[in-house]
């Protein structure tokens, strides 16, 4: 026994099982996540429900199974049921009903021991709409145009509504958004002429000639539109629901009619695709439990590339400092200790001072000084994505200045000697030769400073995230980076879906597929910054001497 | 006893008086040079004329300050904190120690090669024109030109010119050193430092290095340090033995090695210790 602990296997079979803890928990939660999001993609086959319950009432329930779990029987004995007695629990399934205009919840419990019958009919539809989640049912009947046609008329009806809807959302984002941005910019115009009191009766005219010109092309893209509307709603569907009810659903609310049933594995994989697409390209709905999450995506994606740019010159600048030029002297042992201790600060406090100084303090100013004509409606002194990203740079200073420094000073002297030699100054020297020499060690300063922002949700609550933002911080109106808007950002987004929408059951698996978003976002952003920082280090590799 | 190599490169025929040098033979006049790091002086009192277009090798045992007294001359000791110097190095009668003198500059005068080879991360051509970019040139054609004709001073050029723009990682390491050496040529210096050149190397590379410093002296003035008493014999003109931060004997090397005056000298080159 002593001998084997002489060995050292011991500590590396100690150290083996370090490692594989870490692996595994790792790799159990990327398979848990990705599990239980992919699944939300999956097209469910949708169940009919014969029940009966125990005082002989018969009902009929239509839906996709969500969950079974097991519960003792001793919580239902208030409902008096006709139960086994020798059975401690009872199993019952959560159903997504949807129909969200006929039943207050279009999620129900049912006790498997109610069910008398079980099938999937063939004829049953999944119809996602616009409001109102999916709809389950039986299509009674298509009209278009008023006169009832067959039902194999509904996919070339489908699509031309769909392409209708196209049509109203460039119409409505592109062209309309435009004038209305325009027409902002003449009030702002305006407005600043007259705090300055230089608006003159010229000006004025040429303004109001300007916004004239505008309102009447905003009257005929208004109308097209209005004339769009109308062309949507054209034709109906007439659906039955699981109690018999019959429903008209107009065309322009639909989004997809699926037969999830008469669907094979194939056919299944291709939606389960699509559905994916839709779900990292599309805007959402419904209070974000439905539809897409690009605006997240495109928000996360462009705080942390603002972040990156503001926080590399920064803390490799810094770095130089405390490495080359400090002496070395208590202060700068004194400066190197804070700048570690910053890692330390919750990141909270860092949304609190974002918020106290940069929104305020120093968006405030800006305003004053440079948009006084939008005043009292702040511009850069509200919560944006320049102030998170800033924000965020703060907070991951340290970890590049750190891993910087570190860089430095793995330098041979005598690659600075070499270069000194040469008759290079310092500054030549440091931009030729020891920053490219360092370039690996900043790009791994970088990759943890991405890895860290990119996760970092609490800070951006207070400087810049919101819930749902109408416009993207990217356009087509000059000047295109809207850098005073507040944006979206995945991780707020799986708190709220989780936590704060209405409806938590239906936004279960909407968590996990954004999670598991998230982390595919951030580790390929990391893997972009690793590959570069591999391709400098080949390329800047010492000769081991 | 050390065998010494006759000397067959004598072209300046009559012997320069190492006491008694006009100011145009004259590359370097060090005066009265004490050294001190931090409390300790590592120089002492060196007085010493380097004649020009020659090669003047520093001998010593480990610790003597060759090396420190070498660094002097293009003011490497500046980098090291707590490094005091007092006394005077003329370059062209003028004290390189002055306030107002650009240390760029002088190092551009008087070039230096380490101990161990130190090539850039780069290509072999980025490593030899350094230097020039460094003093503004971007010229292609000034640039391959000055490539070519350092590297074929370094007598390297037949070896890498067909792979100028790989990296000069890649080369040996007496490769690396004679490339070290063009880097150091290409900017044309006046004065040439050897910082034990060859200690680092294999016999044959540094025969070649050898060799090549004999080319050398042809063009610049040429001072090197040396640990190996047979290079110093086989390479210099002039040799100066140092002991303990002082400079106990210089005169021209066949007398050095000959028919040494000093005890001390005689004790080091005859083996006694070192």
């Amino acid at each position: 026994m002593n001998k084997w602990f002489k060995s050292g296997s011991p500590w590396i079979w100690l150290s083996a099982g370090g490692v594989s803890l870490s692996l595994i928990s790792v790799l159990g939660l990327l398979w848990l996540i990705a599990s239980r999001g992919l699944s939300y993609f999956w097209p469910a086959q949708v169940h009919q429900f014969e029940l009966m319950d125990n005082q002989g009432n018969a009902s009929t329930v239509i839906g996709e199974i969500y969950d079974r779990e097991s519960i003792p029987s001793q919580q239902l004995v208030h409902l008096n049921l006709d139960l086994d007695p020798s059975e401690e629990t009872v199993e019952r399934l959560l159903i997504k009903t949807g129909n969200r205009e006929l039943v207050s919840l279009d999620f129900r419990w049912i006790l498997v021991p109610e069910i008398t019958q079980q099938s999937t009919p063939e004829k049953l539809v999944v119809v996602e709409r616009r409001t109102n989640g999916n709809f389950y049912g039986f299509i009674e009947a298509v009209i278009q145009d008023g006169k009832s046609v067959s039902i194999d008329t509904l996919p070339s009806l489908l699509t031309r509504v769909l392409e209708l809807q196209d049509k109203i959302e460039t119409l409505q984002k592109v062209e309309i958004g435009a004038i209305n941005y325009q027409l902002e910019r003449l009030r702002l115009r305006e407005r600043k002429h007259k705090l300055q009191e230089t608006l003159t009766l010229d000006r004025a005219q040429d303004i109001a000639n300007e916004v004239a010109i505008l309102q009447a092309k905003y009257q005929v893209l208004e109308k097209r539109l209005l004339a769009l509307r109308d062309e949507t709603a054209r034709d109906q569907i007439k659906l039955r629901a699981m109690d018999d009810q019959i429903v008209t659903v107009s065309f322009a609310d639909i989004l997809k009619v699926t037969n999830n049933n008469q669907m094979n594995s194939f056919e299944k994989l291709m939606m389960f695709f699509s559905q994916i697409a839709v779900f990292v390209s599309d805007d959402p709905r419904e209070a974000n439990t439905e539809g897409g999450v690009f605006p997240a995506i495109f928000g996360t994606v462009l705080m942390v590339l603002l972040m990156t740019v503001i926080v590399s010159p920064m803390g490799v600048i810094a770095a130089i400092y405390l490495h080359e030029y400090a002496g070395n002297n208590a202060l700068t042992k004194l400066l190197r200790i804070a700048v570690i201790n910053l890692a330390g600060v919750p990141s909270i406090v860092y949304g609190v001072f974002g918020l106290g100084f940069f929104v305020y303090m120093v968006g405030g100013s800006l305003d004053q000084i440079f948009y006084p004509e939008t005043l009292p409606s702040p511009t850069f002194g509200t919560p944006g994505v320049m102030w998170s990203a800033i924000t965020l740079a703060i907070l991951t200073l340290p970890v590049v200045i750190v891993s910087t420094e570190e860089g430095l000073s793995r330098i041979p002297a005598a690659m600075r000697h070499g270069s000194l030699a040469l008759g290079a100054t310092k500054v030549e020297t440091l931009w030729r030769i020891i920053l490219p020499i360092a370039s690996p060690a900043i790009m791994t300063g970088i990759i943890l400073a991405i890895a860290r922002a990119a996760g970092e949700v609490a800070p951006l609550m207070l400087v810049g995230v919101v819930k749902m933002a109408p416009n993207l911080p990217l356009d087509g109106n000059f000047p295109f980076l809207h850098l005073d808007r507040k944006f979206m950002h995945l991780g707020f987004h799986i708190y709220d879906v989780g936590f704060q929408s209405p409806n938590v059951e239906a936004a279960r698996p909407l968590v996990y597929a954004t999670a598991l978003l998230l982390v595919t976002i951030i580790i390929s952003l990391n893997m972009t910054a690793v590959s570069i920082r591999n391709k400098l280090r080949e390329k800047y590799r010492m000769l081991e001497h | 006893m050390i065998s010494v190599s006759p000397k067959t490169i004598l072209d300046s025929t009559t012997k320069i008086d190492l006491n008694n040098m006009s100011a145009e033979q004259k590359a370097l006049d060090i005066k009265n040079l004490d050294l001190y790091y931090g409390d300790k002086q590592a120089l002492q009192d060196i007085t010493m004329s380097i004649p020009k277009g020659q090669v003047t090798a520093f001998i010593g045992p480990s610790g003597c300050g060759k090396s420190t007294l070498l660094r002097c001359i293009n003011r490497m000791n500046d980098l090291v904190d707590h490094c005091r110097i007092e006394g005077e190095i003329n370059l062209h009668g003028e004290n390189i120690y002055n306030k107002h003198v650009d240390v760029a500059a002088l190092r551009r005068k008087v070039g230096m090669v380490f101990q161990r080879p130190n090539p850039f991360p780069k290509s072999i051509y980025e490593n030899v024109v350094y230097g020039l970019r460094i003093m503004g040139e971007n010229n292609r054609r000034v640039l391959d030109e000055a490539v070519e004709t350092a590297l074929k001073s370094a007598a390297l050029w037949n070896e890498v010119k067909d792979r100028l723009h790989d990296s000069a990682l890649g080369l040996s390491g007496g490769q690396q050193q004679r490339l070290v050496i063009a880097r150091a040529i290409a900017i044309k210096p006046e004065v040439l430092l050897l910082d034990e050149p060859t200690s680092a190397l294999d016999p044959i590379s540094t025969l070649t290095i050898e060799e090549l410093i004999n080319d050398l002296k042809k063009q610049f003035t040429v001072v090197i340090v040396t640990h190996n008493m047979q290079q110093a014999a086989r390479v210099s003109d002039q040799t100066a033995f140092m002991y303990m931060g002082e400079l106990i004997e210089y005169s021209d090397t066949n007398t050095l090695f000959t028919t040494p005056v000093k005890k001390k000298t005689e004790d080091y080159i005859t083996g006694r210790y070192g």
